[in-house]
């Protein structure tokens, strides 16, 4: 662990108990793949493991979607209470044919029932952060396109995440074109936003307002206290359970927290995020408490 | 705010008297090409919609509202989303056979948004298609029943045609030529409509030294001013 600080001897013994924590929740889940970053804003204590990796993004691809309306917002090509037309057809990267989503696999009603009528531009990015919607983030994809979301992406100096389309594109996943991020790369967009650095102040609150209302929580807060708030976005398929997050605990700055785990699509999904963020946040106490 | 016979109680405009902004937006009069180069002018006439409310209350028909006509979202010209907004007036001819086409179907019938009036400045006005015109809907959904497969987008485009040689219908996914499509479209064509209480005589004869259209009375008076303000001892 490096830190301006000074270093403790627990800080050093944190490290080490973490790693081994780390190696064995891989072995006991079968993890074919962990990747881990964590920076707390409280003592500027950075860790990282396997952080570079790249994986399939999943939905944690939608934190990138959200940053790219927030920069369209912020430069006035575009107004949160904007109308979008809330149809279900898309088109593919790969061969430009349409594609439809299959709506019987997308949990929120909240979009698809509003099929050809409007839904705000605010409401369609809280939709699809807080529930994921892939129907939402494909209509933002097509509101503010594609291009946008890797510029901002850019403008900001975020490694490690390639936005190339958006969600349940078939052809594309079948010829391999997938958005990828790293831990790394997540972290540094999650930091941006919980230090206010990602456009405006404005901007960064109304992202975290909207983080906040995560409504899957199988993943980091699952390992964290109740008391503890979480602005957060999960990403699941087959073989990948991730979560990328700002933890924020009481009378202290928050951390920020991602977590990517690939398996075998024979290995059911498990704890491994959860455990992963109890282990976190052990260490964070342990420190607190020295 | 209508007599529910297709000729609601709103001020016919003329497109020429708009402000230059509309006027460049609405290009009344103004050839387009169609898909396969035909040219089409653009129609003139619009109903003038103050509010939503209006539009809300404007019955075109027993159970078409004007506001189902004019619903769009941000592919929209910014201007044109906001009221005072503006309908060609030929748009009762289509809710009138969109009411014919609701009887035959056995359920409401739904235009989507951006699936009625759509300005030539829309996102998706490329080449001239009947939504410019005010005569051509979206269908999203028939009743309770989505329009998303095939097997329903053909059945309903057969109603369609059944009802009326006036009315044209196109294949499922007409758009991108492939098989994923969401709405039935159908459409009058070119008609441009003019009401009744319109004169045509200033576009057909021009007096000598006097302006066609407002526009052209508002820019003198503009050209007057600037030139008496110039001339003004300093």
């Amino acid at each position: 662990m490096s830190s301006r600080v000074a270093q403790h001897d627990s800080v050093a013994s944190a490290e080490v108990s973490l790693y081994h924590n780390v190696l064995k929740i891989k072995q006991e889940h079968e993890l074919q793949n962990l990747g881990i970053s964590f920076y707390d804003c409280e003592t500027t204590i950075q860790w990282a493991y396997n952080a570079d990796h790249y994986f399939h993004a999943a939905s944690t691809m939608k934190l990138a979607v959200l940053l790219g309306v927030f920069r369209q917002v912020d430069r006035g090509e575009l107004t949160l209470d904007a109308p979008v037309h809330v149809r279900n057809r898309f088109t593919s990267i790969v061969n430009q044919e349409p594609f439809m989503l299959d709506l019987s696999r997308d949990a929120d009603p909240n979009v698809y029932g509003h099929l050809g009528k409007t839904l705000t531009v605010r409401e369609l990015a809280y939709w699809m952060i807080t529930l994921s919607s892939n129907l939402a983030t494909n209509l933002l994809v097509e509101v503010i396109g594609i291009a946008n979301v890797q510029a901002a992406l850019d403008e900001l100096e975020i490694d490690g995440i390639r936005v190339i389309r958006g969600v349940e594109d078939q052809a594309a996943f079948e010829a391999g074109l997938n958005n990828e991020v790293t831990a790394n790369g997540l972290l540094k967009l999650l930091r941006l936003i919980a230090e206010e650095r990602a456009y405006s102040r404005e901007a960064c609150e109304e992202m975290l307002k909207i983080m906040l209302d995560q409504q899957y929580r199988s993943g980091i807060p699952a390992g964290l206290p109740k008391a503890a708030r979480v602005a957060h976005k999960t990403g699941n398929i087959s073989t990948v359970h991730h979560d990328a997050g700002i933890v924020y605990l009481e009378k202290r700055k928050p951390y920020v927290l991602v977590i990517l785990t690939q398996f075998t699509a024979e290995t059911r999904r498990g704890t491994a995020v959860a455990d992963v963020s109890r282990d976190i946040f052990n260490a964070i106490s342990g420190m607190m408490y020295e | 705010m209508s007599d529910g016979n297709g000729a609601p109680n709103l001020k016919v405009v003329d497109a020429f008297d708009l402000d230059d902004e509309l006027r460049t937006l609405l290009r009344p009069g103004e050839m387009v090409k169609d898909e396969k180069g035909r040219r089409h002018r653009l129609p003139r006439y619009f109903y003038e919609v103050p509010s939503h409310d209006v539009a809300m209350q404007t019955r075109l028909t027993h159970h078409f509202g004007l506001n189902e006509f004019i619903l769009v979202d941000l592919k929209e010209n910014q201007r044109l989303q906001q009221f005072p907004t503006y309908v060609p007036c030929a748009v009762r001819t289509l809710a009138f056979y969109l009411e014919q086409f609701r009887a035959a179907a056995g359920a409401s019938v739904h235009i989507a948004v951006n699936g009625g009036y759509r300005s030539p400045a829309h996102k998706m006005s490329h080449g001239a298609t009947p939504h410019m015109w005010g005569t051509a809907a979206d269908v999203y959904r028939i009743g309770s029943t989505i329009l998303k497969t095939k097997e329903l987008i053909e059945k309903y485009n057969e109603v369609a045609e059944d009802l009326s040689d006036d009315l044209h219908v196109l294949p499922m996914g007409h758009v991108t030529g492939s098989a994923a499509d969401d709405h039935v479209h159908v459409d009058l064509g070119y008609i441009t409509l003019i009401p009744r209480e319109i004169s045509e005589d200033r576009m057909e004869q021009p007096q000598e030294n006097r302006p066609r259209f407002a526009y052209e009375e508002r820019r003198r008076k503009e050209r007057r001013h600037s030139v008496e303000e110039a001339s003004e001892p300093q």
